[in-house]
């Protein structure tokens, strides 16, 4: 069981930084952004717009299952066996593990330029605000889809912890890239 | 595309599904000793394919929804089957005859293809089940399988995903929590 109340906070105070350090790389020159790292692996903008290909789906996804439900809000949280387990498996670790892409969320070899980041800081205003709007239901109850499986469905408080633990596995890669 | 959905589209192309059948729960979709003469598509629903053994019956693979499934060691001898096929639940199968997907089969080197395709993918299939039969402690077994579908763990019921994990129930519930 987690508390809502902590659980929001700690996703909100995530995202807040997310978009700090995003708003930061916009003072960087176009070259550090597309910059390659020697040993392989994605540049700034290429970590960005990934999170960006996942925020296009999970966006409006999580806003119309909040949209949708009839349930009254709960104070406590309790995850499902696979979205701790996803959620869990986001969070960078100490020496950041390789994890395996979807093509489609790929995004080496795409032409980048730096609107990704505003698109990025766009798309996590609005997760702020679904954050805040999902006070008003259950976590617990309300379910979501997933980009990855059409098979399995995941409890919103579940959503929300991997899609920004998702986005803080790729932000902390992009800050080691300088 | 996958070899999969490939396969299905051309057979559905060319009208040569026989028939869909609907089985209720714990329905039979091909019976220990058959000779099996038929190969199906699981439009909706789950089963599981079994053998026994005395008295215990051991999961050997389930077939979910956009799956072929049949009982695959007489479909290419052609002698008695040492396994069995259940619905899980209720479950609708299209039907075609091992005859008339042998000729589909034969019909073109594209559809030659993609029937190895489906198998290749089976032998590494069951690689990676007898990876997980080699493997002795329960938990290694249970975090193998996690992470190779999880999508298992939304769709088949507790008692069927420990047989096929083979251990008792209360084992698996235990790995579950911690």
């Amino acid at each position: 069981m987690i508390n809502v109340e902590e659980l929001l906070t700690e996703l909100a105070g995530l995202t807040r930084q997310h978009i700090h350090t995003v708003q930061s790389f916009k003072q960087l020159p176009p070259e550090t952004l597309n910059r390659k790292p020697a040993a392989g692996g994605w540049s700034i903008l290429e970590c960005v717009e990934h999170l960006n290909r996942y925020g296009d789906f999970y966006v409006p996804e999580i806003e119309l299952r909040i949209q949708n439900s009839k349930r009254r809000p709960s104070t406590v949280f309790k995850p499902g066996l696979l979205g701790n387990y996803f959620a869990k498996s986001m969070l960078p670790k100490e020496r950041l593990n390789k994890m395996k892409t979807f093509k489609s969320m790929d995004p080496a070899d795409s032409a980048l330029d730096p609107s990704v980041l505003d698109k990025f800081i766009d798309q996590q205003e609005q997760l702020l605000q679904l954050l805040e709007a999902s006070r008003q239901t259950d976590l617990t109850r309300v379910k979501t889809s997933i980009s990855i499986s059409k098979w399995i469905k995941l409890r919103l408080g579940d959503t929300l912890r991997v899609v920004i633990y998702h986005n803080l596995r790729h932000i902390v890669q992009a800050q080691k890239l300088l | 595309m996958n070899a999969v959905s490939e396969l299905y589209n051309r057979i559905e192309n060319l009208h040569l599904w026989e028939k869909s059948v609907v089985l209720e729960r714990n329905q039979y979709l091909a019976e220990y000793g058959a000779v099996e003469k038929k190969l199906y598509y699981v439009v909706s629903g789950s089963l599981k394919v079994c053998m026994r053994d005395g008295k215990e019956e051991h999961i050997v693979r389930f077939g979910y929804q956009g799956d072929f499934i049949t009982a695959l060691d007489s479909f290419i001898s052609g002698k008695p089957s040492d396994f069995y096929i259940q619905a899980i639940k209720r479950t609708e199968v299209k039907v075609i005859s091992k005859a008339a997907y042998l000729s589909f089969v034969a019909l073109n080197p594209a559809n030659r293809q993609l029937w190895q395709d489906m198998l290749e993918q089976l032998v590494l299939q069951q690689l990676e089940r007898e990876k997980d039969m080699l493997t002795s402690s329960p938990k290694d077994r249970y975090q193998r399988v996690l992470k190779r579908s999880p999508q298992l763990f939304q769709q088949i019921p507790h008692k069927h995903i420990a047989s096929y994990l083979r251990m008792a129930p209360e084992t698996l519930s235990r790995l579950k929590k911690s």
